[in-house]
């Protein structure tokens, strides 16, 4: 299997950016999967990423079937896209699946002339019609063509849509909390000790305790984030911890040898 | 090479290739037994042979004991199990290392890559000729890719997954599902798996034996590369136990740490590092996936794609021109996630 590296750089915040990491654990003790990996002698070995096993009976047996199901899947999706018969005896069982169609979408990308309002490109219902779009292509995967390729960007849409849309609901929301939370600490510290609030702010206790309050609040904005931060923490160090465990032993060495 | 998103998104590399550079198809079968008779015509003794044990030596002093049947031995030629003594062990014998177990290296998580040779008509392999596929999305595997590579005369056609091992058949329907009109006519001839080490071994210098490749776990994560770090930590592993001798007559375990885990983590385990903070970022969501085939067909990703790649190691880039890919790749990501959390309001709707 050949490989490539991937693009340099990512963004820092991945708690902010990425979204929820569908993996919670790494598996730590290795599952062995139904198959069995059966030891072969070598010369059978083929192409894969480490040296490959080969399971060849099953593949005897259901190279037959195998073609006819590969010709009768190419057929059904082709189906749309080219006038053949669908031929095929073994696999009518799946039902046909329809690619997506949308008038507005054209050659592979999204016709903004379409999304006009009042002369101007309504580019919420732009954003509208693309997540409609990726929400039926995941549940009805296609099959990718040469003839047909897909060519929309998301960078057409311009930035001032998405914060318009996105951003400033949700930066309500938390500017919200943290005055909420700022008045209602600063009137308690102020009652309690008698610091009113400019004195409040030139203390580093209480610097700390708006730098951990305005941080909580970006973070923390649903209850489930708390857990999702620890799981992303712990994933964060444990591949670094792999590398470093054959070091382990040296360092206990070197430690009782002190 | 061809990366294709969930919504079929396609990101062609070869658009900024270099006039010589080019993403080599490997057989397996083919380069194995070269690297065997190159070895062999260098002056190693090759004994074909099933490893079935390995006794530790009781002292630095004493050998390794090999144990093992050789190849062609029948039922009534002798003892079936034949003994080696040997100073220094490196296991190379892949990700179901029996020299691993024996000297209580430790385990490791693995994913596993499933694949199928398909034979396709004339028609077919001419499309293939200098394109290979990478299709990414839930569909086809929840943390990996599944991929078309051509292998001369056929078409290998797989994908490989950690989280859903069970659900691998399924995985591969789909693999075949996504590439369908193009495998039109197609006939499988081979069906392969192998497990994949997510990670290296808890020890990989045990004693005076040492492992490689897969044996040790150095499987780039994202891309799933092995068959160069395989070669290239056997030849560093190799090279060390040479200066090893020549200036102490005889190894140890620290001498094997020191000249040769330490150089290879010096080397290799920041690649390794950053790969699997790429997998873990880019391959977690759909949304993730599109954002990472959108920012693809950016011109500075693929040349820093290609130069990081062919050199194993992390290409420099120019400072401005990492920023500027910094704040594509928030601003892809950002737009993605969006889009991905408003699927996700829609489905709960």
């Amino acid at each position: 299997m050949a490989s490539f590296s991937s693009p340099l750089p990512i963004p820092a915040p991945i708690s902010t950016l990425s979204p929820p990491p569908r993996r919670t654990h790494l598996a730590i003790f290795p599952r062995r999967s139904s198959f069995a990996f059966l030891a072969r002698s070598a010369d059978n070995g083929a192409g894969g990423v480490g040296s490959v096993v080969a399971v060849e009976e099953r593949a005897e047996t259901t190279k037959g079937e195998e073609a006819s199901s590969l010709d009768a899947k190419a057929k059904e999706k082709g189906a749309e896209r080219k006038e053949e018969a669908p031929g095929s005896n073994g696999s009518a069982v799946k039902s046909q699946v329809e690619a997506f169609t949308d008038p507005r979408w054209v050659g592979g990308t999204w016709d903004l002339k379409q999304f006009q309002k009042d002369g101007k490109t309504h580019w919420d219902s732009v954003i509208d019609a693309e997540v409609r779009r990726r929400k039926w292509l995941e549940d009805n995967p296609e099959a990718s063509s040469n003839d047909e390729p897909i060519l929309f960007d998301t960078s057409v849409i311009p930035w001032w849509s998405w914060v318009k849309r996105f951003h400033l609901p949700e930066a309500e929301l938390l500017n919200g909390r943290a005055a909420m939370i700022g008045f209602f600490m600063a009137y308690f510290v102020d009652s309690l000790t008698g610091v009113g609030l400019v004195d409040q702010m030139g203390n580093f206790f209480c610097k700390t305790l708006l730098f951990i309050a305005v941080a909580g609040v970006l973070l923390v904005r649903k209850n489930e984030d708390v857990e999702k931060l620890k799981k992303l923490l712990e994933e964060t160090t444990f591949y670094d911890k792999q590398w470093q465990a054959t070091w382990q032993d040296d360092k206990i060495q070197s430690d009782s040898n002190k | 090479m061809r990366l294709l998103s969930p919504s079929n998104l396609a990101s062609d590399f070869s658009r900024h290739l270099r006039p010589a550079a080019h993403i080599a198809m490997l057989r397996r079968e083919v380069l194995d037994s070269f690297l065997r008779s190159r070895a062999q015509s260098q002056g190693a003794h090759l004994l074909p042979a099933l490893l079935t044990s390995l006794s530790l030596p009781s002292s630095p002093l004493h050998p390794y004991l090999l144990h093992y049947i050789p190849s062609g031995a029948g039922a009534g030629a002798g003892p079936a199990t034949s003994t080696l003594a040997v100073d220094v062990v490196v296991g190379a014998d892949g990700a179901n290392s029996r020299v691993a177990r024996c000297i209580g290296a430790g385990d490791y998580s693995t994913a596993i890559a499933f694949q199928e040779r398909v034979r396709l008509p004339p028609a077919g392999m001419a499309a293939y000729a200098d394109l290979a596929e990478m299709y990414v999305g839930d569909d086809v595997s929840p943390d990996f890719y599944a991929w078309v590579f051509p292998k001369c005369d056929h078409v290998a056609v797989g994908t490989g997954t950690a989280a859903a091992k069970p659900a691998i058949r399924r995985l591969q329907a789909a693999a075949r599902a996504r590439a369908a009109p193009k495998l039109a006519g197609g006939v499988v001839v081979r069906v392969e798996a192998h497990p994949i080490p997510e990670h290296p071994r808890p020890r990989r210098v045990a004693g005076r034996a040492a492992l490689v490749g897969d044996a040790a776990g150095y499987v780039a994560r994202c891309s799933g590369e092995g068959i160069y770090f395989a070669a290239k930590s056997g030849r560093m592993c190799g090279d060390a136990i040479v200066r090893i001798w020549k200036e102490k007559g005889r190894v140890a375990e620290a001498d094997l740490k020191r000249e040769y885990l330490r150089r290879w983590d010096e080397e290799f385990a920041g690649t390794f590092r950053f790969l699997d903070a790429l997998q873990r970022v880019f391959y977690g969501s759909n949304a993730a996936r599109e954002a990472l085939v959108e920012l693809c067909g950016d011109e500075y990703v693929q040349r820093m794609t290609f130069d990081s790649y062919l050199h194993k190691k992390m290409a420099a880039g120019r400072p401005l021109d990492d920023l500027g890919l910094l704040w594509k790749s928030a601003g892809s990501l950002l737009r993605a996630t969006i889009l991905g959390r408003e699927v996700e309001r829609l489905r709960s709707l």
